[in-house]
């Protein structure tokens, strides 16, 4: 019985994981590399051309880029558009490579740019969301005891995509797509056992690495 | 004693019950970062108005949220740093101030034409959004009215946490700093209120433009006195 009650807390503390397939294709327009000293800078897309890239998700990239030796020198995007203020609001921010040209000609943006060592953009665009949901679970609770019986399942779909710019040349460098689809299940007899698909954190662990190999080479990643 | 107690409790869950359907949000001061412009060399006074100090809004969604946004002097400090970073010099008068004692070449009156938000509930999103309409008057240095502005910003924010609040408040500053990039990059374009620092708008001009005779008037006998009517809402560029 103690036995029981044992598996059952592994169960409750370390959910086991959903099914997640993937799929990351990128798509090079120039050569890249990272001299000593510069670094990326992770944006989202505006939010005024209907991006709803989430701000967890930027977060989770640019941690990711950074993390470990072979880790990029990140800048945090608000200290990039502070310092930039206001040419990367949601407003005024380029949309395109032409506009990054001209604003690359305005006075003080390319001295501050350099000042921060800002070699690479990453624009992210796109989203998590749940595709589809089904089965039932129920839950009941009495003075002798509770607990749940059913069966429940959803398909969550991350679909991000990253387009780079090289602030050097004013060029874009190229996109890199992901597009993650996970299924997480949440049977239950008497005590659920949570089998969750960590879709969002796989797409943001699986595009930060293949940006990693895309910015500086297979060495990097 | 008993029913005392009893009632102390009631009233105390009856409070959290009520409280559960009213959330209060407090907007911090805004900072507007250094911007990469060059400044306007004109000598600019700007009155900031009374609700500038204090503006709250209270709205009640879909008929079973009370939400209330109080963005305190935000705004008065929002305009007095955003026109020192767009023009050499600024004078910031107040709701009672006389225009008559101070000299400049033009005379902004900056106020809120409308402030609306929407929820996840009412969006059918995770994100907090707020609109706000400024309406932006300028006058030239004798008090005709050159030009009327308005600023529409927008910001969004992702819900966090479980109420919200922290979210529909960054969706404000982020609608403010909008805002301010807009006011920032078009303005001048928008108001021609450069022109101004060569002199008011000439009565000619004021004539082909159509302006109200009530303004021209108003000049003829007490050249500032317009300012103390304000928000005439002619264009005359």
């Amino acid at each position: 019985m103690k036995k029981l009650t044992s598996i059952t807390a592994i169960f409750l503390v370390i959910p086991l994981s959903g099914c997640v397939t993937a799929t990351v294709e990128g798509d090079r327009e120039e050569t890249t590399g990272l001299l000593e000293g510069q670094s990326v800078v992770v944006m989202a897309k505006s939010y005024h051309q209907g991006n709803e890239t989430e701000a967890d998700y930027i977060s989770c990239v640019e941690k990711a880029l950074g993390r470990g030796s072979t880790g990029l020198k990140v800048i945090p995007n608000q200290l990039f558009i502070d310092n930039l203020f206001p040419w990367f609001e949601p407003r005024t921010a380029p949309a395109d490579t032409k506009g990054l040209v001209t604003l690359m000609e305005r006075p003080g943006v390319p001295a501050a740019v350099k000042r921060m060592g800002v070699r690479y953009i990453v624009w992210l665009d796109g989203g998590t969301e749940r595709v589809t949901q089904g089965g039932s679970l129920s839950c009941a609770a009495g003075p002798g005891g509770g607990g749940c019986f059913g069966f429940a399942w959803w398909q969550d779909d991350a679909d991000y995509e990253a387009s780079i710019w090289d602030l050097e040349d004013s060029e874009a460098a190229g996109t890199i797509t992901a597009d993650y689809t996970g299924t997480s299940f949440l049977p239950a007899l008497v005590v659920p056992i949570p089998l969750i698909a960590r879709t969002q954190s796989k797409a943001c662990g699986g595009l930060a690495k293949q940006l990693r190999t895309f910015i500086v080479g297979d060495g990097a990643a | 004693m008993i029913v005392t107690q009893q009632l102390k409790h009631s009233f105390i869950l009856i409070s959290l019950f009520a409280a559960g359907c009213a959330s209060n949000v407090t907007v911090d001061q805004p900072t507007i970062p250094t911007p990469h412009i060059e400044k306007l060399p004109m000598d600019v006074a700007i009155r900031i108005p009374a609700e500038f100090h204090n503006f709250v809004h209270e709205e009640n969604v879909l008929g079973k949220e009370t939400w209330t946004i109080n963005l305190g002097s935000a705004n008065a400090v929002f305009f007095t740093q955003l026109f020192g970073y767009m023009f050499e010099n600024v004078i910031v008068l107040g709701p009672n101030d006389n225009a008559l004692d101070y000299t400049f070449d033009a005379l902004v009156e900056p106020k809120i034409e409308g402030f609306e938000f929407s929820v996840p509930n009412q969006s059918k999103t995770d994100a907090f959004a707020v609109w706000i309409r400024y309406r932006m008057q300028v006058f030239d240095s004798a008090g005709n009215s050159a030009s009327t502005w308005t600023v529409s910003a927008y910001g969004k924010s992702q819900k966090e946490g479980l109420g919200g609040s922290k979210s529909l408040q960054r969706a404000a500053v982020l609608a403010m700093r909008d805002a301010a990039a807009l006011i920032l990059l078009q303005m001048n374009k928008a108001t021609k209120m450069a022109s101004l620092a060569d002199g008011p708008i000439s009565l000619e001009k004021l004539v082909s433009s159509g302006a109200t005779n009530n303004a021209i008037n108003e000049m003829d006998s007490t050249p500032v006195g317009i300012f103390a009517i304000g928000g005439i809402d002619e264009e005359t560029n």
